[in-house]
């Protein structure tokens, strides 16, 4: 036992631990971060698609699915927020783009200019995706986040190719109360939307969670019916839907998207 | 010897030690002792931390009740009544409905019967369950621990109908009292060991496990939407102030309304005026603390007066006055029939204001700075019944180092 | 197999089981047992960490300075963890996201440490091996079994398949949301507990 206690063998014993568990981390780490990156992908990819009504939630989309779209129907590109303009295709790749790493990174971000929607920094860039039919833009896919009751919220927000109807929504990473506030994540409530206007007829963002029921989306356009005993959560939503609308969020793009389309 | 006690003696033959029915003597003694008084009267403390004659300390809590009681089938049916369109009565469907029909009661607000009426359709089907679903545990529980059956129980059985909306799901109820029961107070070894209020327990089940049907807007009158006036709200006072966009002194809202409870909200909960009567008659008997009432009255004041002076520009809450926190939501109910609860609260006489001050202060704050939680009330007490044996062991620690330093420090702790 | 290998692996699945009768691991119990896939993936880590972390403990065993043996054990411990979350994050994103830092935190799971400390340093190889897997088993069942009542009553569904209809949705229940809150788990563990230890008495603690 005296050799197992001296310095020497301690010292050396300890590097020979460290070496073995060193290897073993980073060679899983290495080799592991293509698939996890892909794996990240495609499950934004997927709820890209549940936002545009392309996939049902809680169904399994196979990856080489949502590959499939991405190559053919789908495009992602990247938006100066700032001056609504597209970047070029090809410059960065926007289905690699992770917007939330960007906002975290003061080199790809800024302090967001005062709001309420709980949004302390914007990216530089935000993620848009053209749903294609035919060589033309059916739709338009935006990422929204903001402060819930009880934390970020985040989601896709799709609009129809005029650029103020809502055609679907989702919320894929939310931590409201189950019941309440977490029927945001609920597909019956997130119908809701379709088919409502994201903006009135002077361009302002107009969309808003009521307390109660709103009526049909033909006579009731503006309105969407809020989820019973979460006042708070339906504000909020509403508070950060008509920020990524105005022109601190996508605003500035849309209305370019409105008058131009994609060019 | 009466017929009745001539009857209770023979029936009770079976159950005496040795006889087949033994194991179900705890049945037999509680229709025995609710018939006559036992002949064997409790002696010494029948709580673990309080000496007091439970008999007589249920019957005069449930005294005290009356006042909220009242106001709780009054209050309801009036509610109702207010919210429900007069042309569209017919279009109301359930039971209820159909005893109002048959006893040809009418929905008229005006009419003190009717309401009450109304009211007791809501308010005593929840009692009955109540005392059915809890009573029945409180019997198992005594067939196998082999104790009697006490009488503690109803108490809590009073309780917890008059703190839940008026349409709360009865089968949602029997859950609720199910687990205020059992898991808040017989687990740990049935009346008087509870650590926190069964009652509040009940209603915190209710509140987490099913929120839509005892928050919101639509639970707290007994209106269905489809025969509701135009522009009817559900809303509480509490949850209309809420939504307060504009500086609280410019709502127009009424003060003496308010205190009477002419309100949407739970049964029994809305007048602070009923619940007060209750606390003075709790008071007087000595069954409820004062200190523990007068410290929740200087808790709610102090936080309320220090939030009005740091005052808020987004936050319309922060400038509501304490007089009129104490007659929002459950406070008033709570000060009275629930923090004075003696099992759940600390035993130190002077921990009693401490806790009282401290359930006063955290109801204010919460209510203010908190948004998901309107009413802070149950959950403040609960909390506080939790923290009441940390009072109770910094005065009994206080106790014994004034004693040592008496002693000049040579004291045996 | 002989007698002492049996009771390594089988004793910690009841009778000496890491969360019903010495209360480990709790933490992750509570945060883990929503649903049952993230009660099974949890357990799944759970049972190769310990596994691997007691096979590799147990084969250095005689080599290890006491002075530093704990840290030995943590380091291998911590490094099992972090290979296992970046193989679930590979594979199983969204489930991962779900777990979020309780994969993590399998490294401060009381259960592995106590076995690696408690058991591997003692004991050879293959005893250590069987030990993991039962204790992995043993904390599984009860993770399961939480996750099992937790989903029923909280979504009304088992393993995501709907199998009591929701009253939103048409049917005729009305979820319990407590059951997706963590306290309903410790309501539901202590009750599991309750229920060992009523049907085995010799676990009752003495008074």
């Amino acid at each position: 036992m005296a050799k197992l206690e001296s310095p020497r063998y301690t010292f050396l014993f300890a590097t020979a631990v460290c070496v073995v568990c060193a290897l073993m981390v980073s060679v899983a780490a290495v080799s592991l971060q293509p698939r996890q990156k892909a794996s990240a992908r495609l499950y934004m990819e997927k709820n890209v698609l549940i936002a545009a009504g392309l996939a049902k939630p809680g169904q399994d989309v196979e990856i080489g699915e949502v590959e499939k779209y991405f190559e053919k129907d789908i495009k992602a590109r990247l938006v100066d927020l700032a001056t609504g303009e597209l970047l070029p295709e090809g410059k960065v790749d926007a289905r690699a783009y992770d917007q939330r790493a960007a906002r975290r990174d003061p080199g790809t971000s800024r302090a967001a200019p005062p709001n309420n929607a709980g949004i302390g920094r914007l990216p530089k860039y935000g993620v848009a995706y053209f749903v294609m039919k035919g060589g033309q833009v059916e739709q338009v896919v935006i990422a929204i986040e903001g402060l819930g009751m009880w934390g970020t919220v985040y989601g896709f927000l799709a609009l129809d190719r005029d650029g103020i109807t809502v055609r679907g929504l989702t919320y894929y990473d939310q931590k409201e109360t189950p019941g309440l506030g977490g029927e945001i994540g609920n597909p019956a409530w997130q119908a809701l939307w379709k088919g409502r206007h994201a903006y009135d007829s002077a361009g302002l963002p107009a969309i808003v969670v009521i307390k109660g029921q709103a009526g049909p989306p033909d006579k009731d356009p503006f309105r969407v019916d809020g989820m019973s005993g979460a006042t708070i959560t339906s504000n909020a939503i509403t508070r950060l839907t008509r920020f990524w609308l105005s022109d601190d969020g996508y605003g500035k793009f849309l209305k370019r998207f409105r008058e131009k389309g994609l060019a | 010897m009466s017929a009745l006690e001539r009857l209770l003696e023979m029936a009770g033959r079976p159950f005496g030690p040795g006889k087949p029915l033994h194991r179900f003597h705890a049945l037999f003694e509680a229709a025995d002792t609710f018939a006559l008084t036992p002949p064997s009267v409790t002696k010494g403390s029948t709580h673990v931390r309080d000496a007091l004659d439970l008999k007589r300390m249920m019957m005069l809590v449930v005294i005290a009740l009356m006042p909220c009681i009242f106001m709780a089938m009054y209050n309801t049916g009036l509610q109702a009544n207010l919210g429900i369109d007069p042309a569209k009565i017919a279009s109301l469907e359930g039971w209820r409905h159909d005893v109002m029909r048959f006893a040809g009661m009418g929905y008229s607000p005006e009419s003190v019967v009717a309401c009450i009426f109304h009211g007791s359709l809501y308010f005593l089907p929840l009692y009955i369950l109540t005392m059915a679903v809890g009573g029945t545990w409180e019997v198992l529980f005594a067939i196998v621990r082999r104790h009697e059956v006490n009488e503690g129980f109803f108490v809590t059985g009073m309780l917890f109908p008059l703190i839940c909306p008026p349409t709360l799901p009865l089968w949602e109820a029997a859950l609720g009292i199910s687990f205020g029961v059992v898991v808040a107070k017989e687990v740990f070894g049935g009346t008087g060991m509870n650590f926190v209020n069964p009652a509040l327990a009940a209603r915190a089940f209710v509140f987490f496990a099913y929120p839509g049907d005892i928050s919101g807007d639509q639970v707290w009158a007994a209106v269905a939407p489809a025969a509701a006036i135009d522009g009817y709200s559900g809303a509480t006072l509490l949850g209309q102030m809420r939504q307060m966009t504009t500086p609280f002194d410019e709502q127009g809202l009424s003060w003496w309304n308010a205190f009477i409870g002419l309100e949407k909200g739970s049964l029994g909960e809305t007048s602070a005026l009923a619940c007060l009567l209750g606390a003075i008659f709790l008071v007087v008997t000595r069954v409820g603390s004062w200190r523990t009432m007068v410290g929740c009255v200087a808790g709610t004041a102090a936080m309320a007066i220090l939030l009005n002076a740091i005052g808020s520009a987004t936050n319309p809450w922060f400038a509501v006055p304490f007089w009129w926190h104490m007659v929002l939501g459950g406070w008033a109910f709570g000060v009275a029939f629930m923090a004075t609860d003696p099992v759940t609260s600390p035993f130190a006489e002077t921990g009693k204001l401490i806790y009282g001050f401290l359930i006063g202060a955290l109801v204010v704050l919460i209510r203010v700075v908190n948004p998901a939680y309107p009413e802070a009330m149950m959950l403040v007490i609960l909390f506080m019944n939790v923290m009441a044996p940390l009072i109770d062991y910094f005065f009994v620690k206080a106790n014994i180092d004034r004693r040592k330093r008496r002693g000049g420090g040579h004291g045996e702790a | 197999m002989n007698k002492h290998n049996r009771e390594a692996l089988l004793g910690p699945l009841l009778a000496n089981n890491p969360i019903g009768v010495q209360v480990l691991g709790i933490c992750s119990a509570l945060a883990v047992t929503t649903r049952i896939d993230k009660a099974l993936v949890m357990t799944a880590g759970v049972l190769v960490v310990t596994l691997l972390a007691n096979v590799a403990v147990s084969l250095v065993r005689n080599h290890t300075p006491g002075s530093i043996r704990i840290i030995v054990q943590l380091s291998i411990i911590a490094s099992l963890v972090i290979v296992f979350d970046q193989i679930l994050k590979a594979t199983l994103y969204e489930l991962s996201l779900e777990l979020s830092v309780f994969v993590g935190l399998i490294i401060t799971n009381c259960i592995v440490m106590g076995r690696a400390e408690g058991y591997a340093m003692q004991n050879p190889p293959l005893a250590s091996a069987l030990d993991g897997i039962g204790n992995g088993l043993g904390y599984g069942l009860v993770l399961v079994l939480t996750g099992f009542i937790r989903e029923l009553l909280g979504a009304g569904k088992v393993f995501g398949f709907v199998v009591l209809p929701l009253a939103k949705d048409g049917g005729w229940y009305v979820p319990n949301g407590m059951m997706l809150l963590a306290p309903s788990a410790l309501f539901i563990i202590a009750g599991l507990i309750w229920l060992l230890k009523t049907v085995k008495p010799e676990l009752q603690d003495k008074e």
